[in-house]
């Protein structure tokens, strides 16, 4: 027996390696090694730190953990306008001068670089370089980093990066990069084919590995595991994966292979999807241009309302096939591709062999009619060069808190409120609510797709009912999977997640909290009888108003209403306090101002930040309605300062820690116009700035 | 004299806190237990009339607030009005010329309180903000100075509620404590259920009146003290000299507690409550 033991441990033991890994530069392993967050930062510390320094004008903080370690962050802006970073490197809650980073201006921001020091929950702490970037006038940071780190199994190389730059490897999110085909290069971008989560296992020559990580990401276990196939590689030169689909309009069967021989645009894209609206009617001339030569565009449509695809393709008379499958992101081919962003668009030539990917216009014209005058041969032809940098990872964006069990009662419908926050500066757009994996006898309400903008907030209901008709009890626990996109420039990402909703049968269901009252209406009866009692009887009395107060303060912060009260005080409405007169909500534009406006040659977008109670604010939004009515190149957009109180103290409206309004941010250039006096003349004033 | 330094002292805390946010710090959950514009730049705590305005214009039953206030509004009733307040302060800081209480003048504050409510249901508007002046004090000066403000008929309004109240507060002493302060109207619901209070031995009483001549509040403390006009202060306590007023925390409606007069002052002879 202790020999088999033995035997068997030896022969586990022999199939896991441990390799070394050590820091690397991410300049020679590629972009993906360059892992970029976005980081939100807040008018107040999250915990008590103290700031040392020479006096700032604005100051906004942020709690970066890195393992165990804290580090405060402080951005602040100086009274002569100079934009600093101090991050609490000794962490002692205190920032000291001496703990400022020194930066470099960059194109559109402020650059600095620091070295951290990660402290995982078990093993030795390690270094951990960052790059900080602070997108000019926003309320975030971008984080660079990853702490890639690189070594060598079986003579490839292999490397392992922290994507969800927390300072842990082996977290959700940390992923390997395999040079599986030995060529020395490892393509690990998003949908690279060697790029592995630290679940998934890799094939190297025909044999497949997992890999367990330490903490402190100081080596690798590698042991065999089940074989995987490799995943097809998608860059440029490699044979492009074949699919067959059905015609959206006609129905018939067609496949990729059939239209070897043409140039081929494979171009996934959504209706719902802006940037790739916007490349539509680019397309439709190149394809005007080129069709009878040779060039075929397949589109492959993420939608899921076929209504809304058939509506564009006769709206714009898209001549080209489709293929949709009303899955959204599920769909097959877009799986088969590993598209994890549209518009994604790979030109493909006479042989079927990727040659290029998300080519520009002007480029993308050009290599079709290169491509077009290529003779057919049947050697495939010399790498193009590497694709195009991927900037940004695409990763969940929303944080969503589900109570801790709901009670259900049979035929009894039970409400579960699903708070989702967003956690990222991007708008995530319909976002839905699923059960993938609901029993039968259940049925449940969910609220129609809505969107959550730049670190939000949303309250979702959910109505379960649950009938037991089959006499059996329901599982304890289901899936709720929310889906949504959200886009970056001029990419679109999905993203799925999900949460477990527990339940318990038989308890009451979780009832609405009805508003105690009373507590309020005892209060009140107290304070007048006070008036009247004297001697023991007021001192009593004393006692149960002390107990009434404490109820209706306790009741109050658990209602949420001491954050309501923090942000009714956090935004300064000019008018409200008097700074400012209150206009009436009609805005003349004098005739030669508004002729001004209407020849103003460049494109401008006016973003106006308001909040319900601000009576200068209707003023605000019409005279921006009338600017842009008499331009088309002006376009407007109206912000509930209070509600995206986020995109406020992104733009820059949040000033000591109280967003004003109205306020008028001119996109292009981050200029904000506070206050309605002489709005128009300085309107046209910060137009004029626009490079 | 001592009791006047210890609420200077107190006083100053809350002129301190009012400016806490040059630390830094931004806008907090606490509300503010007195009369300090939320505006201010550095304020980073809530005016309760201010917030008290936007809940009814929200239409949100103010659970929190209300909390609140009665809890500052049992501690120390109007207390806080002559040991907290800034705007107290600054009144007490013009106080040159104690003048007798106008009795018939008291309901105004009750008056401004429920106008207040009225308007911000009614009219969907923080007037109240737009006349104060605190608000002119501590924000619409300030960000004239920022620069973020202009001298438009708004700000030259809050100029003008500025400028008669501090003439007010110069001809007669605590003139927006007395009349006006809406704030002051809501503490002085709790004046007598409190547990600070001021407290009156009758068997040392003459009658002599000092007290009356001390109170920044022009009313009779030896017959008032702790109605919705006494803003606990102590001046009255200071001014006898035969020390029969006392300032302490106790039971509301109990007697016998020692004056207060300092905080390391020790325990002994019983009081009769002015309650009674």
């Amino acid at each position: 027996m202790v020999f088999l033991l033995a035997f068997l441990f030896w022969a586990f033991s022999v199939q896991a390696e441990e390799i070394r890994l050590v820091p690397e530069s991410p300049e020679n392993l590629g972009d993906w090694a360059k892992v970029v967050q976005a980081f939100r930062l807040y008018p107040t510390p999250s915990r008590s730190v103290r700031y040392e320094g020479p006096t700032l004008a604005t100051q906004l903080w942020g709690d970066l953990a890195l393992g165990q370690a804290r580090y405060a962050l402080l951005l602040g802006v100086t009274p002569q306008n100079a934009v600093e970073l101090y991050v609490d490197l000794d962490r002692d809650n205190r920032i000291s001068p001496g703990e400022k980073l020194s930066g470099t201006r960059v194109s559109g921001g402020m650059a600095w670089t620091v070295s951290l020091r990660s402290e995982p929950p078990q093993g030795s702490s390690f270094d951990y370089p960052l790059q900080i970037l602070w997108p000019e006038g926003r309320g975030y940071l971008f984080l660079v980093g990853g702490a890639v780190r690189a070594g060598e199994f079986r003579g490839r190389r292999i490397a392992l990066v922290d994507g969800d730059l927390d300072g842990v490897f082996g977290t959700k999110g940390d992923f390997l990069a395999v040079d599986v085909d030995g060529d020395g290069k490892i393509y690990a971008e998003p949908d690279g084919h060697e790029r592995f989560s630290l679940n998934e296992p890799f094939t190297l020559g025909g044999e497949s590995f997992r890999a367990e990580v330490p903490p402190d990401g100081r080596s690798l276990r590698i042991s065999s595991a089940a074989y995987t196939p490799p995943k097809v590689p998608l860059i440029p030169g490699s044979p492009a994966p074949n699919f067959t689909f059905r015609e959206f309009r006609t129905g018939e069967n067609l496949s990729l292979a059939s239209f070897r021989g043409k140039v081929v645009l494979l171009d996934f894209w959504a209706t719902w999807c802006p940037p790739c609206m916007a490349s539509l009617p680019g397309l439709l001339e190149l394809y005007r241009e080129f069709h009878a030569q040779g060039f075929e565009i397949v589109g492959v449509s993420l939608d899921e309302s076929a209504e809304d695809l058939r509506r564009v393709i006769a709206s714009y008379g898209i001549p080209w096939p489709i293929a949709f499958e009303g899955k959204r992101w599920d769909n097959s081919l877009a799986n088969l591709w590993r598209v994890y962003q549209i518009p994604t668009a790979y030109l493909l030539d006479k042989q079927g062999i990727i040659r290029f990917r998300d080519l520009e216009a002007d480029a993308l014209r050009k290599a079709v009619s290169e491509l077009l005058s290529e003779p057919v041969t049947l050697e495939a032809p010399a790498p193009a060069p590497s694709m195009p940098e991927v900037s940004l990872r695409p990763e969940p964006i929303l944080e969503l808190r589900v109570p801790k069990e709901t009670g259900i009662q049979e035929g009894k419908a039970a409400k579960v409120s699903v708070r989702v926050i967003n956690t990222s500066p991007y708008l995530a757009e319909e976002v839905r609510f699923s059960f993938p994996d609901l029993p039968p006898g259940w049925e449940v309400e969910v609220p129609a797709p809505f969107n959550v903008p730049a670190f939000g907030e949303r309250e979702a209901q959910i109505q379960i009912l649950f009938k037991d008709s089959a006499g059996k009890s329901p599982p304890a626990a289901v899936r709720l999977s929310v889906d949504y996109h959200y886009c970056i420039e001029d990419a679109c990402f999905q993203m799925s997640q999900e949460e477990k909703l527990a339940f318990v049968l038989g308890a009451s269901p979780e009832r609405a909290l009805s508003l105690p009252w009373w507590i309020l209406a005892l209060l009140a009866a107290g304070v007048l009888l006070s008036w009247f009692l004297f001697g023991r009887n007021l001192t009593v009395l004393s006692f149960v108003l002390v107990g009434l107060g404490v109820a209706a303060l306790l009741f109050g912060v658990f209602w949420g209403q001491a954050r309501q009260a923090q942000r009714i005080a956090s935004v300064l409405c000019t008018s409200c306090v008097g700074i400012e007169e209150a206009r009436a909500p009609t805005a003349e534009i004098p005739a030669a101002l508004l002729s001004e406006f209407q020849n103003f040659p460049k494109t401008a977008h006016l973003m106006v930040f308001y909040t319900p109670w601000c009576k200068s604010c209707p003023y605000a939004k019409a005279l921006v309605a009338q600017i842009a009515s008499v331009n088309p190149r002006i376009s407007v957009e109206l912000i509930d300062a209070d509600e995206k109180r986020a995109e406020a103290e992104a733009s820059g409206v949040i000033r000591n820690g109280k967003a004003v309004v109205p306020a008028i941010v001119i996109r292009e250039t981050g200029k904000i116009l506070f206050g309605t006096e002489d709005l128009a003349p300085r309107i046209l004033a910060a137009l004029r700035e626009i490079p | 004299m001592r009791l006047r330094y210890l609420r200077r002292g107190t006083q100053g805390l809350g002129v301190l806190l009012g400016i806490f946010g040059i630390t830094g710090l931004g806008m907090t959950h606490l509300i503010f237990p007195g009369l300090h514009c939320y505006a201010c730049p550095l304020a980073v705590t809530v005016c309760p009339i201010g917030l008290l305005q936007n809940l009814v214009i929200a239409g949100s039953i103010p659970f929190y607030l209300l909390g609140v206030l009665a809890l500052y509004g049992l501690a120390l009733g109007r207390g806080w009005c002559g040991w907290f307040c800034p705007f107290g302060t600054v009144n007490d800081l013009l106080a040159f010329r104690r003048a007798k209480f106008v009795r018939a003048l008291s309901p105004l504050k009750i008056l401004v309180l429920v106008g207040t409510v009225v308007a911000a249901w009614r009219l969907l508007d923080t007037w109240f903000c737009k006349l104060c002046p605190a608000a002119s004090l501590t924000a619409s000066l300030p960000y004239f100075a920022l620069g973020l403000a202009q001298p438009t008929t708004p700000f030259w309004i809050h100029m003008g509620t500025l400028g008669g109240t501090v003439l007010g507060m110069v001809l007669v002493s605590r003139f927006w404590c007395r009349y006006l302060c809406p704030m002051g109207a809501l503490l002085s619901l709790f004046n007598r259920a409190s547990f600070l209070g001021l407290r009156i031995r009758r068997e040392k009483c003459t009658e002599c009146k000092r007290c009356r001549e001390a109170c920044p509040m022009g009313i009779d403390p030896y017959l008032e003290g702790n109605s919705s006009n006494c803003i606990k202060c102590g001046e009255c306590v200071e001014a006898c000299p035969h020390k029969a007023l006392s300032l302490s925390f106790g039971f509301p409606g109990g007697s016998g507690f020692a004056p207060l007069r300092f905080p390391w002052a020790r325990s002994g002879s019983r009081g009769i409550s002015a309650h009674k």
